[in-house]
């Protein structure tokens, strides 16, 4: 077990790399899930139809069959290589965003009518509306359930090392190989994935106990979902 | 008063940790009386009805029903519970069932008894507590009062030999308390043998037959509910009553 | 962008995608029923009396919940010949699935009993009845109310999570996207093609939901 030391840095640095992705594409998920969320609340039909298939699309689809197109795909079809961090951080930001968008949805549901007739009704425009009125309400019940959708990123990032990125599942696969085997490796990534990812859903559910609004809760697991 | 003892408590002592819920209760219930336990809250009379059908283990003690000694954690508790019918205050009916499925469900289960005799009974029981048009309303479609009357129809499908209220009207509408009292009343008029927990003093004082006073655990006074109201003898009851008489 | 998307392509492997589908199928669902009964003993255990139990329950959800699916499914693939246990791909990735998909389970079931009032077992056991008594016309009803819902939800999860069983080479629908669309290189072709049969296993699931959801609680909800 003390020869197990020499691979501490190499999954220290692997650990960072999956940080990275993960927070990479839960970035521009987060951007893409508002967008969509504002599709779905639009004013217009088609719009928001259009919204509807594309969260309902991302969620009966598994990510692995986007990661195999964007990594195999993209290249045959458009004819230029993709590395596997761009069609792994491209595949989880997609379905980030998908799940995102149910996420910022509720959020903005959350606030009721009345809100918007009153704040309408003293003459503030739709985009001051939002900026002063909606915003500040709605990230109240946005910020909680957005920390279960990066875990669900943050484990879905494990997928990345079926394409060659060396994250950590990758890396720790590598180490079980040079060491001839056994499952010492495999227990050190479940480990280091628990650590981090139960540790941010503490710090989750310490965000929830501190915007939680005159008996106003959000259940996480209802609106992001998903086994990952 | 004649009649054998129903139910007997010898001594009886509830502790939950270091607390002290009944601290040494004795108390004997003759066929056909109707005994009302008033108290202030608190002070274990919920608890004292709880451990009568084993719902709670007593710490000391003997509680005796139909010469069955009570013991919760016995094999003998369900025939005790088979015999005495319960009425909660939050009425704890079963809301996936009609209320008709309610009042049905433990005679046929438990009792093993024939569904078309029991049902022939149960449609009696919904005349008697007069709920016949909502026989086949769930539970959250009924009014808390109307609610109550299917449980107290529930606990008398089993044909008991003992009915327990525990603060059957606490929990209601004050405009639907009188149809609930209404219906306890007739049951008292046919001569069930009733143990009614209630803060409903005047109720206590018509229909009862005896009235206990707890305090902190102990039975304070025991008495005619009318020579009780009129002339407490102790100045703890003196006090409650003309508290609740505001 | 000269690809041009010809359906045609695929034609010959779709032999091979019946095959594929049913294993989907047949892993998802047998993964559900096991993590039905492994799920219902945690949130029992959640609830027990003695604190070690208890504590032994909850670890079991929070790290399943908090570890991905591929690390389980690699640890029971390449744990299992260390200690000495022959498991075949299909075993590995069901037991994996399973156990994983039991600590989602543990608290859909968890949630269900939670929401059965403290007064029903009260009046139960005041009625006379037995603990299995009890669960049959009591608990049972009430608690399948509650996690019906959820339950679809989390079958449709468990179909998606099977996809990473390709990883640990069992012949899904996702490891035959990939062993077509290498062969063949019609990537976009077998991407679509994939794609339809999850979105047709999922959307089934749902419509049956909702429809056996309809006949099963015709109850009304509303107060009068």
């Amino acid at each position: 077990m003390t020869g197990s030391l020499v691979f501490l840095p190499l999954f220290i640095k692997a650990t960072g790399t999956t940080i990275w992705l993960s927070w990479l594409a839960l970035l521009i998920g987060a951007v893409g899930g508002f967008l969509i969320a504002l599709l779905r609340t639009s004013r217009l039909w088609p719009l928001r139809v259009i919204a509807l298939l594309y969260t309902e699309a991302f969620r009966s689809v598994p990510i692995l069959i986007v990661l195999f197109f964007a990594y195999f795909g993209v290249p045959v079809m458009l004819g230029f290589d993709v590395s596997p961090f761009v069609a792994a951080t491209f595949a989880l930001a997609l379905h980030a965003s998908a799940n995102m968008s149910e996420v910022v949805r509720a959020g903005i549901e959350s606030v009721g009518r009345g809100q918007w007739e009153a704040a309408l009704a003293s003459g503030m425009r739709m985009r001051e509306v939002m900026r002063h009125i909606v915003a500040p309400q709605a990230l109240r019940v946005i910020l909680p359930p957005s920390v279960g959708v990066y875990i669900t990123v943050l484990k879905e990032s494990s997928l990345a090392s079926i394409i060659g990125y060396f994250e950590l599942t990758r890396t720790g696969l590598l180490v079980r190989e040079t060491q001839g085997g056994g499952f010492g490796p495999l227990l050190a990534l479940a480990a280091i994935y628990f650590l981090l990812s139960y540790g941010i859903s503490l710090c989750g559910a310490a965000l929830e106990r501190h915007y939680a609004i005159g008996g106003a809760t959000t259940s996480t697991d209802a609106v992001v979902g998903g086994m990952a | 008063m004649s009649d054998a003892p129903i139910l007997e408590l010898a001594d009886v002592v509830k502790r939950f940790g270091s607390r002290t819920i009944l601290d040494g209760i004795s108390l004997s219930v003759a066929p056909r009386e109707i005994v009302c336990i008033v108290g202030p809250s608190g002070t274990g009379k919920s608890t004292l009805l709880r451990c009568v059908n084993g719902l709670e283990d007593i710490q000391g003690g003997e509680i005796r029903f139909e010469q069955t000694r009570v013991e919760a954690r016995a094999k003998s508790i369900k025939a005790v519970r088979m015999r005495i019918g319960m009425i909660f205050q939050q009425f704890n009916l079963y809301p996936h069932l009609t209320a008709l499925q309610n009042v049905m469900l433990a005679p046929v289960v438990v009792h093993g008894e024939d569904r078309k005799i029991v049902e022939e009974r149960a449609r009696a029981l919904f005349e008697k507590v007069r709920l016949s048009p909502r026989i086949n309303a769930y539970p959250a479609q009924l009014s808390g009062g109307e609610q109550q009357r299917v449980a107290i129809a529930r606990a008398l499908a089993a044909n008991p030999h003992l009915l327990m209220f525990d603060e059957a009207t606490s929990a209601l509408d004050p405009e639907t308390v009188g149809d609930v009292l209404a219906v306890m009343r007739d049951l008292a008029v046919e001569g069930r043998t009733m143990l009614v927990v209630t803060h409903e003093i005047r109720f206590a004082a018509d229909v009862g037959t005896r009235m206990v006073f707890m305090d902190q655990g102990k039975i304070v006074e025991d008495a005619n509910p009318r020579e009780m109201l009129a002339h407490p003898k102790t100045e703890r009851a003196r006090q409650f009553f003309s508290s609740i008489r505001g | 962008m000269n690809y041009t998307f010809t359906l045609r392509t695929v034609f010959p492997y779709l032999g091979g995608l019946v095959a594929a589908a049913e294993m989907t199928l047949t892993l998802s669902v047998l993964a559900i029923l096991i993590s039905l009964v492994i799920g219902a003993a945690v949130a029992v255990m959640r609830r027990s009396r003695l604190r070690v139990v208890r504590f032994a329950g909850a670890a079991y959800v929070e790290v399943m919940r908090n570890t991905p699916l591929l690390v389980t499914l690699y640890i029971v693939y390449f744990a299992a010949p260390a200690i000495g246990i022959r498991l075949s791909s299909f075993t590995a990735a069901l037991l994996g699935l399973s156990l994983n998909a039991a600590g989602y389970m543990a608290e859909i079931i968890r949630a269900g009993l939670i929401a059965v009032p403290g007064g029903q077992f009260e009046a139960a056991t005041a009625q006379g009845m037995t603990m299995g008594q009890m669960f049959r016309h009591i608990i049972f009803p009430q608690v399948f109310r509650t996690i019906y819902a959820p339950l679809g939800n989390q079958f449709i999860a468990v179909i998606l999570a099977s996809s990473l069983a390709s990883a640990v080479a069992v012949e899904e629908v996702t490891s035959w996207m990939e062993t077509v669309g290498a062969n063949s290189f019609r990537f976009f072709e077998t991407f679509v093609v994939a794609a339809v049969v999850y979105v047709v296993l999922c959307q089934t699931i749902n419509l049956a939901r909702l429809q056996i959801g309809r006949m099963l609680f015709r109850q009304p909800e509303a107060r009068r």
